[in-house]
């Protein structure tokens, strides 16, 4: 099995995609083999920016954490824990995360052992040995092993609150098809699909990929910011809260711990939203529906 | 785009073209700007707009970027009764931007009885690029030189003896020129006899074919899906790449039938092989190597004229 890298790296760094492209050899992809640590470490660019945020410390003190909690589980239950402690604790813009080459360095550098652990399937494909898909060491926002979960916590977080990422990140199929919608970088949307899947109208991988196939067709002809607005974003708050990361405490295991205040989003428009998906959502042909319940 | 204020400062009007229809917001002076305000007037057709089967209309701003996942809105408002122009500021954060990013305004209305219905957009949006100094639309390829040896890459090394390397990773594919190479550097930067220039013209086409069959396989292999599986227009230079280069790759088919069978093709690995002629055509036209390569042997052949004269 792959390691924990030796010497761990102090700080957090950049790792290109063709740099994390050329360590993932058919070895370390089937953990017969660990990336080659050395290498990588050569090849990584320092962050510029002083800031605890950046320490690699607390990020991977919350990946041996998560492993051990989660050792005898599913370890598709792991992502609802770790996605809101990973985001309070990297304290990151949107600017910063949208940089690949950050979660290629924690993919490869910090934590292969954790990508491993999470994304190694059980039986190989075509007679091959089971082998994580490499996608999840580097790729798109939505697959690679960190940055889904980065991105499922700031797209799903409802401002400071990090529940409706827990309901997200507890249902793969969320994470596997809503996370990639362009429809959920519109606060509302996002809250209003988590909504119903929280409350079991949509719940089946089935009918998850129904109401987000319904919910992302209507969008190519309507404009949910007309009837269900949300508030200006205040990008000070954020910077305040990423300021703040110096002075914080760890973050929290056993409570959920709080996101940046920058606001809740706007009730009404969820409402609205929510009452418009079970529209579309009861007149959608869901394939299979009346089977899956019986 | 009418102005642009940074924080609490007015940019000068120098830093938007309308006739690029771009917003180069990189600022030399200060680049840790924490918001930006733009000003944008739009003018919508009156009468179209006053006799269709609608109501309610209402104008919206709206800029987006894909490898970010921001969206920020704005409504504008009709400047007086009657008026065709629209006019509104946007007020958007750096930390939530990252490269490039496009500005749309959208014509939203009620139609029968279904509020928020899209009735029209702008076909011709602005780019509001945060990498940018002057307001134009780049050349979406970035040139370094650097020593490949003793350079500060250390994954370049391996291919110290390599006079290029093209790297399509990130926000904008690069060529890694190697300045190790012995006059590399200086004959693409020479500017001398007609020879010298067509040497070097013969040069650049070559290095472009490499970047553009680059480009190419890397944006074809980093097409996202969508949750039904049809691929997706990428956004960014992969968008422009492939919708410059699927005409020449599958001419037969267009548009959003291309990217689909481009993307089956590349997946299924069933006539991927075959395509790989077109590719490197597509690639060869676009690096204009049969214009250099005439001009290249015309020069030559009047050198071996002269000189036999």
């Amino acid at each position: 099995m792959t390691d924990k890298p030796e010497h761990m790296p102090d700080r957090l760094a950049l790792l290109s995609d063709t740099n994390a492209a050329k360590s993932l050899s058919t070895g370390v992809l089937a953990s017969r083999e660990n990336p080659p640590y050395i290498a990588l470490s050569k090849n990584s660019e320092p962050l510029r920016g002083a800031g605890a945020r950046l320490d690699v410390e607390p990020l991977r003190d919350l990946i041996d954490d998560v492993m051990h909690l989660y050792r005898d589980d599913a370890r598709t239950k792991a992502d609802a824990w770790l996605a809101p402690r990973l985001h309070a604790a990297l304290r990151l813009t949107r600017r910063e995360a949208a940089d690949a080459r950050l979660w290629n360095f924690v993919s490869l550098s910090v934590a292969p052992d954790y990508v491993v652990w999470r994304h190694l399937p059980a039986t190989g494909k075509n007679g091959f040995p089971p082998m994580v898909a490499a996608e999840r060491f580097r790729g798109a926002h939505y697959t690679q092993a960190f940055s889904r979960l980065w991105w499922a916590a700031e797209l799903f977080r409802d401002g400071a609150d990090y529940r409706p990422v827990q309901v997200a990140c507890g249902n793969q199929d969320v994470l596997n098809t809503v996370l990639r919608l362009d429809i959920i970088d519109h606060r509302p949307t996002a809250q209003a699909l988590i909504r119903l899947v929280e409350k079991g109208t949509a719940r089946t991988g089935r009918e998850v990929n129904a109401l987000s196939a319904v919910a992302n067709t209507a969008a190519s002809t309507l404009m949910y910011d007309v009837f269900a607005a949300d508030d200006a974003w205040d990008g000070s708050i954020l910077e305040e809260w990423i300021r703040e990361g110096d002075s914080a405490p760890p973050v929290s295991r056993r409570l959920l711990p709080d996101g940046p205040d920058d606001g809740p989003v706007p009730e009404k428009a969820v409402d609205t939203l929510v009452r418009y998906f079970e529209e579309l959502f009861v007149d959608a042909n869901v394939r299979g529906r009346l089977t899956d319940e019986s | 785009m009418t102005a642009v204020r940074q924080d609490r400062t007015d940019l000068e009007t120098s830093v938007f073209s309308s006739q690029e229809r771009v917003v180069a917001l990189h600022q030399v002076e200060r680049s840790d700007w924490e918001s930006s305000r733009l000003s944008i007037t739009a003018t919508l057709p009156e009468k179209e707009l006053s006799s269709g089967p609608w109501s309610d209309v209402t104008v919206m701003a709206v800029l987006t970027e894909k490898s970010t996942n921001s969206r920020t809105t704005t409504l504008l408002e009709r400047e007086s009764t009657g008026s065709s122009t629209w006019a509104g500021q946007l007020r958007f954060w750096r930390s939530a931007y990252r490269s490039q990013a496009e500005l749309a305004v959208i014509v939203v209305a009620t139609v029968d009885g279904v509020r928020g219905r899209v009735v029209g957009r702008s076909d011709d949006n602005w780019l509001v690029d945060l990498t940018a100094r002057t307001p134009v639309r780049r050349q979406e390829l970035q040139v370094e030189e650097v020593d490949f040896r003793d350079g500060p890459h250390e994954w370049l090394r391996p291919y110290k003896d390599a006079p290029w390397m093209i790297e399509t990773s990130g926000d904008i594919p690069t060529v890694h020129l190697n300045t190790g190479f012995e006059g590399i550097a200086e004959l693409l930067n020479s500017n001398g006899s007609s020879m010298e220039k067509a040497v070097r013209d013969m040069l650049a086409a070559q290095i472009a074919t490499d970047v553009w069959t680059a480009v190419f396989h890397s944006a074809v292999s980093d097409l996202e899906v969508d949750a039904e599986g049809n691929p997706q227009w990428p956004g960014g230079w992969r968008d422009a790449v492939l919708r410059g280069m699927l005409s020449d790759v599958l001419p037969e088919q267009s548009g959003a039938d291309a990217l689909r069978e481009i993307h089956a093709r590349r997946s299924e690995s069933s006539g991927w092989n075959e395509l790989q002629p077109r590719i490197n055509y597509a690639a060869t036209r676009r690096a204009k190597v049969a214009r250099h390569l005439g001009t290249a042997v015309r020069v030559l052949e009047t050198s071996q004229k002269g000189s036999k004269a």
